[in-house]
């Protein structure tokens, strides 16, 4: 039994959060990990108890519930992710209270069945919830990682549990998580379409828009910061800007016929787009700044859907110029063009992962549509879902879990979720009378 | 020709009565009715996309046709259809937009292109402002000034019928011209 491992470190931090540090992450090493790009790997059963709920002079304050409600969010977060176990809290050997003052007594969670237990401590003083955690490996009887602080206006709290749970996946897996992220997307009812946000786990949903001019397609900037998106509100499909934290919008041109496929450049500055304004969809590039627009596709198909790679030097897109829709890339100035799908005859909606190292699209054909992924090289296809209707795959952060929408044969709409293995398919949680459809994940929320 | 002419005009009128958000319409919401009561040109626009819909699904049903022109020799059908993933005007679609340029004459138009709801949002998009723009170009080989055509694509925002099958589809995949 080596818990006195535990106890420097446990001192150390309650001597730093005493002079206000916050100290730094630490990466997984030997012990306790999870490769996330094996599939049909048991979960590791993880025990995630109350986080105990103290006062700012570190005495227990049974008043707040804050410390069921964080412990809860992360380990919905952690459940989601398919990784994860989370064992039930009813069962534990060692209360709140004592895993907190005493740290870990790892033959108990042996005996519960934990191969990680992660302990906390959480108060809301001033406004604020700051919450304090460890993650231990129960079998190596050590702690993985250093004690952290998470802190954030209590409105925010679930951010505070978010940041924990994406802590623990990058210390267990070794890449960054995604949790502290939110999702905007399309809601329906009746004949109504809206912009909607919300956290990546489905709560803390907000209404954009109210939903009297029909929209489509929002993406988030890389910042996180601004909306673009395609509305009617003229009477003909324009892309318009939403800067969230100001509530500006502009629209980002007026050019005759369809504007449509708004797309980022990583570096924020540019924007790919589809018009038709030269007789046939294509796909141009404007300067966000200058203003200036250059075409770059000249064939007499359907050019849509581009997609930048993150070093911001290459375009995914979608042509029929062969005669079925497929997948391309080209260079960001529109040089070399090269088909990289040819199985099947409807491959569409590309999206490049923020890693670079895939492209996810949809993949029609045989009375079914699903999502795949294949290199940029166009090698590797592979299938990760299929239904009656799934499209708009959106990225994760961490370019791991892709959200897409479902629609089942005369069936509502949905969000789901799907990683990279194709084994950890996840409806996401919404009030069942909305209809949800074109999701865009935010970068993690610094 | 100048009786048959005025028939269409009324006929035409009716419908755009129709899309002004008569509550009677099935389909037409609060939404629908609020924008055509007074949200501006925007609203218009979408409400009278819908109305448009509900109106001409009920068109070529004898018993539901609001103008009693019953025996009148057949009426002028707003509506051209296309193969999956085409944009080819055909022979029945060639003609249906031949009988609308007569009748359009120096009329402003817009002409809608809608797809089926198979197909990612943004392809659809795309064909379907193709097939607006295949039947604009038909209608300007009629001899419509290009100037009185306006398109824009709803993609399979709009669908005319609610089925999930190849007829409702084939229904859906379609160039509507609004007067």
């Amino acid at each position: 039994m080596n818990s006195s491992v535990f106890h420097p470190l446990f001192i150390a931090l309650r001597a730093a959060l005493f002079v206000g540090l916050i100290l730094v992450p630490w990466h997984a090493r030997a012990g306790l990990q999870i490769d996330i790009s094996k599939g049909g790997q048991q979960p590791i059963p993880i025990a995630i108890p109350k986080f105990l709920d103290t006062n700012p002079d570190g005495s227990t304050n049974p008043s707040t519930a804050m410390g069921n409600r964080i412990a809860d969010v992360v380990a919905a977060d952690l459940e989601r992710s398919g990784l994860f176990q989370v064992l039930d809290r009813n069962g534990f050997l060692q209360d709140p209270a004592a895993l907190w003052k005493e740290g870990p007594r790892f033959e108990l969670w042996r005996k519960n069945g934990a191969e990680a237990v992660v302990s906390g401590a959480v108060t809301v003083n001033g406004g604020q919830v700051h919450a304090d955690f460890f993650l231990h490996d129960v079998y190596r009887g050590a702690p993985v990682g250093q004690g952290q602080r998470f802190a954030a206006p209590q409105p925010e709290w679930h951010l505070v549990a978010h940041r924990i749970a994406d802590e623990i996946y990058a210390r267990l897996t070794g890449e960054s998580g995604y949790f502290a992220s939110r999702i905007v997307f399309v809601a329906e009812k009746g004949d109504k379409k809206w912009l909607s946000i919300m956290d990546q786990d489905g709560l803390n949903r907000k209404d954009l828009t109210e939903g009297r001019s029909l929209v489509l397609t929002p993406r988030f900037s890389p910042n996180g910061e601004s909306l673009f998106f395609v509305s009617y509100v003229s009477g003909e499909p324009r892309i318009y800007r939403w800067d969230l934290y100001t509530g500006k919008k502009y629209q980002e041109g007026d050019y005759p016929g369809l504007n449509s496929a708004p797309s980022w450049s990583p570096d924020g500055t540019r924007m790919a787009m589809t018009l038709n304004m030269d007789g046939n969809a294509e796909i141009y590039v404007k300067d966000l700044r200058a203003g200036s627009l250059s075409r770059l596709t000249h064939n007499p198909g359907i050019d849509t859907s581009p997609s930048w790679s993150p070093d911001g030097r290459r375009i995914v897109f979608n042509s029929d110029r062969g005669g079925s829709p497929q997948i391309y890339t080209m260079n960001a100035d529109g040089s070399n063009q090269t088909r990289i799908t040819f199985e099947g005859n409807y491959n569409a909606a590309p999206t490049w992962s923020p890693r670079g190292d895939l492209i996810a699209f949809v993949k029609g054909g045989g009375g079914s549509f699903g999502i795949s992924v294949i290199n940029p090289q166009g090698n590797q296809e592979r299938a990760l879902t299929s239904s009656w209707m799934d499209e708009s795959p959106a990225w994760a952060p961490n370019g791991r879990v892709i959200a897409f929408t479902r629609e089942g044969q005369g069936r509502k709409s949905k969000l789901y979720t799907i990683d990279l293995t194709g084994q950890n398919e996840r409806i996401v949680p919404m009030d069942p009378e909305i209809q949800a459809s074109d999701p865009s994940w935010s970068p993690l929320i610094r | 020709m100048f009786t048959k002419s005025t028939h269409l005009l009324a006929v035409s009128l009716l419908s755009l009565g129709l899309l002004a958000g008569c509550g009677t319409v099935p389909g037409d919401s609060p939404e629908s009715g609020q924008a055509g009561a007074g949200a501006g040109e925007d609203g218009r626009a979408l409400g009278r996309s819908d109305g448009s819909s509900a109106y001409l699904n009920r068109a070529g049903g004898g018993a539901n046709d609001p103008s009693g022109r019953g025996g009148a020799g057949g009426e002028l059908e707003h509506r051209v259809y296309f193969d999956l993933n085409s944009a080819i005007i055909d022979a029945r679609a060639a003609d249906v937009l031949a009988q609308n340029a007569r009748w359009l004459g120096k009329r402003n138009v817009t002409v809608e292109g809608h797809c089926d709801e198979r197909g990612t949002r943004e392809y659809n998009l795309a064909l379907g402002q193709k097939r607006a723009d295949a039947a604009k170009q038909y209608l300007i080989s009629q001899g419509i000034d290009a100037s009185r055509i306006k398109t824009v694509s709803y993609g399979k925002e709009r669908p005319l019928v609610n089925g999930h099958n190849e007829a409702a589809w084939g229904k859906n995949r379609r160039a509507e011209l609004v007067p």
